[in-house]
């Protein structure tokens, strides 16, 4: 398995990891091209971080296949981690060095050549934002920066290929929509970035997205394409008061497939939205409730991944999802 | 009914630590590991007595007299004949390396001077690097030289001058060792187990219990109920208290009945010795989880603790033998006074009445530390 | 193996230990605080044993004999009795060791019927002290009695019967027969083996829980160079804290030195390479901070202070537990460091400990080294 792929960076095929009893990832396949950002989305424990550590040599694979940067996971971990850089789930710097020992530290590491040590080191104090900050000691810093630096820390070596791993859990949103375009600025310089996340509205920001439930991949293809293709059918966004037998009067109405709540409205899947609304706020009014708005919405990534998983779980409709 | 309700607290409080000090693998293992490694290595390794002596031998003289002495020598159990040596190198080559302790040494004019009532020259060389050791065997090959002397001045006067003999005076040294009569060590060295065990489990297993709640952070959500402080505290303590007991009790029958160390005071001093003494490891164990954020370094606080308080109170070596600073500072270590109650009662078999002044001094210090600790203790579950 | 990826984890362990309070502490002052500790509380020297007196004759006689017992730093006179229960409080209680009973008639039946028995009361329940008390006492009581045979002879006109066997004793290595010379080598290899070990028994454990440790190896550093990275900075630490628990022994505690400091340092690295890679596998081993910490101590301390002949001698112990002894590196090192320190013999009498200590180290550091996965699971 030797040269590159037919140019994809990553290539995974049948891959499967079990602990003991539990399969963990269930023989999935994909593969991610050169300069994309994809994106592997699912819930907590779906299998996103084992995969990723497989990938970067951390685990061996049960059965199965996968290739980074045209080498093989298993037998030759060694050489992959030359060529990539990885930002583990708590992104663990060491908090008792300075922000500027722990760079130190990873050029070191990685081998980067001393006389690119005090560029490279200056673009990613930049990058981080902790400009005049490079005396501080790691801990001392807010998340928000401890993420930039762990990246910085990552890419060091300019690996073509960098995997994160739910890099922004625990980051406040500003922060989280700053680190997105760091990653967008490195795709558009070439470099793959493999990362996994459970935050779904993350996921429009990736060129491609792997959908992940319970180790196995449910669906797969660009964010439009989810959208567009996975549902099957349209949404109707209703709020609606009291809303615990509102949904169960949503639900008991024929021509809606499913109902969930989402936020403080709910989501109810019919076959045209726009023939549907007003039916539907008529019936529910007809029931003594208080309705406040009936409207067809698009879908987001979070409605498909509902509406794939859901429909894959032998015990029927999950509880009502709170949207993150 | 407000007490009986606290009662059940209580309850609940022990039978959770129980479980909970039976399921932690480290707990687990300080209940079991120390007191068995420390029996088996007191009862069967560590000794302090001289049974075999290794020396080797030169004899420039080769008589009978010389040869009489010699059979003295290897004649006796505690002596292991290892080399004739043919030079006085190989004498020292035994020493330099550490194989013999002993070389004697027999000068060729031996037997002549014997006769002619002029000292006998006999040259010992020890290896004194382990002094305990050197002392003994020397003192061993003393005792059978002046048995040999004495033994051959009496015939040697017998056939000289048998009236003389029989008038010449001397005196005789008896001994009477009370207590120990063999001089055993494991004697010596069981008894005192049981007391640096009680420190070393009670203290361990109170500071772990403590420290495990504030390091997980059940700590905060069990002060949000009802539970009062006292409470608290006392379902804290008291399961290391009981197992303390327990452990005390085992090993006590374990010493007697498989090691054999007789036990001739009563069990009552004993009882209470242990209790008071447990009071002072519970003091300190608490003390320690107040100092310690993690489980961690509650080990650490207690294993530099237990280290400085084993060595001074009097378990392995006297406290005699300290030099006066240190001889003081033992007042300070429970464990000391707890140590001579322990010997005391196996081996002298006395009771309360000797033993006031140790059981008080430990009562006041169990008292002074458990307060400490506790009022720390309250502060810190703020 | 990239000198540069080694030094990179070296001077992060060094930024680290220097950062971290408490283990500077342990590294400095807890060598020391053990070393005096150990130096002075362990001390197998019977000297000044509490000594009662009960002279049932009280004539000049026995008071002749009580003077050999009164100018010896072996024994302390502390209580006069007045009877036999008086004696017996005081062995009770503890507060006298040894008592010495002369009988009502000593002066009268050494001039009539020749010969006479004083007791020695022993407390044998500290059975070693009173066994060498025991030998005190036996060579005061023949000291005397030899004295009355050479005037009783002298007054008889009789010739004194000389002293028929003159042993000369020469205590070779440590002649004031001081426990602490022999004790306090031990004590530096008591000390070095606990910190050493402890120490590195947290660095691998401590980058597991804290989560460093998966973003290290997925970087291309290598089992041996992180092993050797972080050892480094512990080893001279731990060379550092030996010279000073061997010059404290020297400067301090008055311990000669007889042999060479090239010998000293030399098995000195030996046996810390030893402890340092038995901490770093129990640290690879366990992952958990407490649990390496604790078996650290465990492994280290109670080995060290009861089966390598520090104290307890191991001659003299039951043979299963010697031959346990052999698989231990702080047997050898304290037969070494006696060598070194009280019999300044040359290197070939201590080799068979050297090459001892060098396999154990070799075969610790190999295990380390295999044991060490840069693999999650």
């Amino acid at each position: 398995m030797n040269g590159n792929q037919n140019g994809f960076s990553v290539s995974v095929e049948q891959l499967t990891k079990r602990f003991g009893d539990f399969t963990a990832v269930d023989a999935i396949t994909f593969s991610a091209r050169r300069g994309e950002i994809f994106g592997f989305l699912g819930p907590n424990g779906a299998g996103k971080s084992t995969t990723i550590r497989i990938l970067c040599g951390l685990l061996a694979p049960t059965s199965g296949r996968a290739s980074v940067a045209g080498l093989d996971v298993a037998t030759q971990p060694e050489e992959i981690r030359q060529r990539i850089g990885y930002m583990s789930q708590k992104f663990s710097l060491y908090n008792d060095l300075r922000v500027k020992e722990n760079l130190e530290f990873f050029g070191g590491l990685y081998s980067v050549p001393p006389s690119e040590m005090p560029g490279r080191m200056a673009w990613a104090v930049r990058m981080a934002g902790l400009e005049g900050r490079e005396r501080s000691l790691t801990g001392s810093l807010p998340v928000g920066w401890k993420q930039r630096l762990a990246l910085g820390c990552a890419v060091l070596h300019r690996p073509p290929i960098v995997f994160l791993d739910e890099p922004t859990s625990g980051v406040d949103p500003v922060s989280r929509r700053q680190f997105w375009e760091l990653i967008q600025e490195m795709a558009r310089e070439g470099i793959t970035v493999f990362v996994t996340t459970h935050y779904m509205d993350e996921a429009e920001y990736c060129n491609r997205l792997v959908l992940i439930d319970r180790g196995r991949i449910v669906a797969m293809g660009t964010p439009t394409e989810l959208k567009s293709r996975s549902m099957k059918g349209e949404l109707l966004l209703v709020e609606c008061e009291p809303l615990g037998p509102a949904l169960a009067a949503l639900r008991a109405l024929p021509g809606v497939a499913e109902a969930g709540i989402f936020g403080r409205a709910m989501h109810a899947l019919v076959a045209d939205s726009r023939a549907a609304a007003v039916p539907v706020r008529n019936a529910l009014l007809a029931k003594g409730l208080d309705v406040r708005r009936v409207e067809p919405i698009r879908p987001s990534l979070e409605d498909v991944f509902v509406a794939l998983t859901v429909a894959r779980r032998p015990e029927g409709p999950a509880l009502p999802q709170v949207r993150a | 009914m407000k007490f009986l309700q606290a009662l059940r607290r209580i309850h609940r409080l022990l039978v959770k630590e129980f479980i909970q000090t039976l399921r932690d693998p480290h707990t687990r293992f300080t209940l079991f590991g120390p007191p068995i490694i420390q029996m088996l290595v007191f009862g069967y390794a560590a000794t302090l007595e001289v049974n075999h002596v290794h020396f080797a031998l030169l004899d420039h003289d080769n008589t009978q007299e010389s040869r009489e002495y010699i059979a003295r020598l290897t004649g006796s159990p505690y002596f292991t004949l290892d080399k004739v040596a043919q030079r006085p190198a190989e004498l020292r080559a035994g020493i330099d390396r550490g194989t013999t302790l002993l070389a004697v040494q027999i000068d060729s004019g031996f037997s002549q001077d014997l006769r002619g009532g002029k000292g006998a020259k006999v040259q010992v060389i020890v290896d004194s690097a382990n002094s305990n050791t050197a002392l003994v065997g020397l003192g061993y090959v003393n005792q059978i030289s002046a048995k040999y002397a004495q033994d051959y001045q009496r015939d040697h006067m017998l056939r000289a001058n048998p009236q003389m003999a029989a008038m010449l005076p001397q005196v005789n040294l008896a001994d009477r060792p009370w207590f120990n009569e063999n001089f055993t060590s494991r004697w010596y060295f069981v008894p005192g187990v049981i007391g640096n065990l009680m420190l070393v489990m009670v203290m361990i297993l109170t500071a772990f219990a403590v420290v495990r709640e504030r390091e997980i952070g059940t700590l905060e959500q069990v002060m949000v109920t009802p539970i009062r402080r006292w409470e608290f505290i006392l379902g804290k303590t008291l399961p290391f208290f009981l197992i303390g007991m327990f452990d005390a009790a085992l090993i006590s029958l374990v010493g007697t009945f498989w090691f054999g160390v007789p036990f001739r005071g009563s069990v009552a001093v004993l009882a209470v010795g242990t209790m008071i003494f447990l009071l002072s490891s519970l003091g300190v164990g608490l003390f320690i989880s107040t100092i310690s954020a993690t489980q961690q370094q509650a080990m650490v606080s207690a294993f530099f603790f237990i280290m400085p308080a084993t060595t001074l109170s009097g378990f392995g070596t006297p406290i005699s033998s300290m030099p006066p600073f240190f001889q003081k500072l033992t007042y300070l270590d429970p464990l000391r006074y707890y140590m001579i109650i322990l010997r005391s009662v196996y081996l002298k078999g006395v009771g309360f009445r000797v033993l006031w002044p140790e059981l008080v001094s430990m009562a006041v210090f169990s008292v002074t530390l458990l307060s400490v600790s506790i009022l720390r203790f309250h502060k810190s579950i703020d | 193996m990239s000198l540069r990826r080694i030094f990179a984890i070296f001077r992060k362990e060094v930024i680290q230990i220097s950062r971290d309070v408490r283990s500077l502490l342990i590294i400095f002052a807890i060598p020391l605080i053990l070393l005096f500790i150990y130096g002075y509380g362990v001390n197998l020297d019977v000297k000044h044993v509490p000594l009662c007196v009960y002279d049932r004759d009280g004539s000049q006689q026995s008071q002749d004999l009580l003077k050999g017992f009164q100018s010896t730093e072996y024994f302390n006179i502390v209580h006069l009795a007045r009877d036999y229960p008086d004696v017996v409080r005081h062995i009770d209680s503890g507060s006298c060791s040894v008592a010495v009973v002369i009988p009502p008639r000593f002066a009268e039946d050494l001039r009539n019927a020749g010969s006479t028995t004083v007791q020695a009361i022993l407390d044998a329940s500290d059975s070693n002290s009173a066994s060498i008390g025991l030998g005190y006492a036996q060579s005061i009581v023949a000291a005397y009695s030899s004295r009355v045979q050479v005037d009783w002879a002298a007054a008889h006109g009789a010739q004194p019967p000389a002293l028929p066997l003159d042993v000369r004793a020469r205590t070779w290595f440590n002649e004031d027969l001081e426990s602490m010379a022999n004790i306090v080598p031990g004590v530096v290899a008591l000390v070095m083996a606990v910190v050493g070990a402890f120490l590195t028994s947290l660095t691998i454990a401590r980058e597991w829980e804290r989560g460093t440790m998966e973003q290290l190896i997925s970087t291309p550093v290598g089992a041996l160079e992180i092993q050797i990275g972080k050892l480094i900075p512990y080893f001279v630490i731990g060379m550092a804290d030996t010279a000073l628990c061997a010059g404290a022994s020297v400067g301090w505690f008055q311990v000669p030195f007889r042999g060479s400091w090239l010998v000293m340092f030399g098995s000195s690295a030996l046996f810390l390479t030893v402890v340092l890679s038995l901490g770093y596998f129990i640290s690879v081993v366990t992952k958990s901070q407490l649990a390496a910490s604790q078996m650290a101590l465990l492994a280290t301390f109670l080995p060290t202070f009861l089966l390598s002949g520090f104290i307890f001698p191991i001659d003299q112990m039951p043979v299963v537990v010697q031959v346990i002894t052999r698989v231990l590196p702080a047997r050898y090192f304290v037969e070494i460091l006696r060598s070194v320190f009280l019999k300044g013999t040359p290197v070939a009498m201590i080799a068979s400990q050297l090459t001892a200590l060098g396999i154990i180290a070799f075969v610790l550091v190999a295990l380390a080294t295999r044991a060490f996965h840069k693999r999650l699971e």
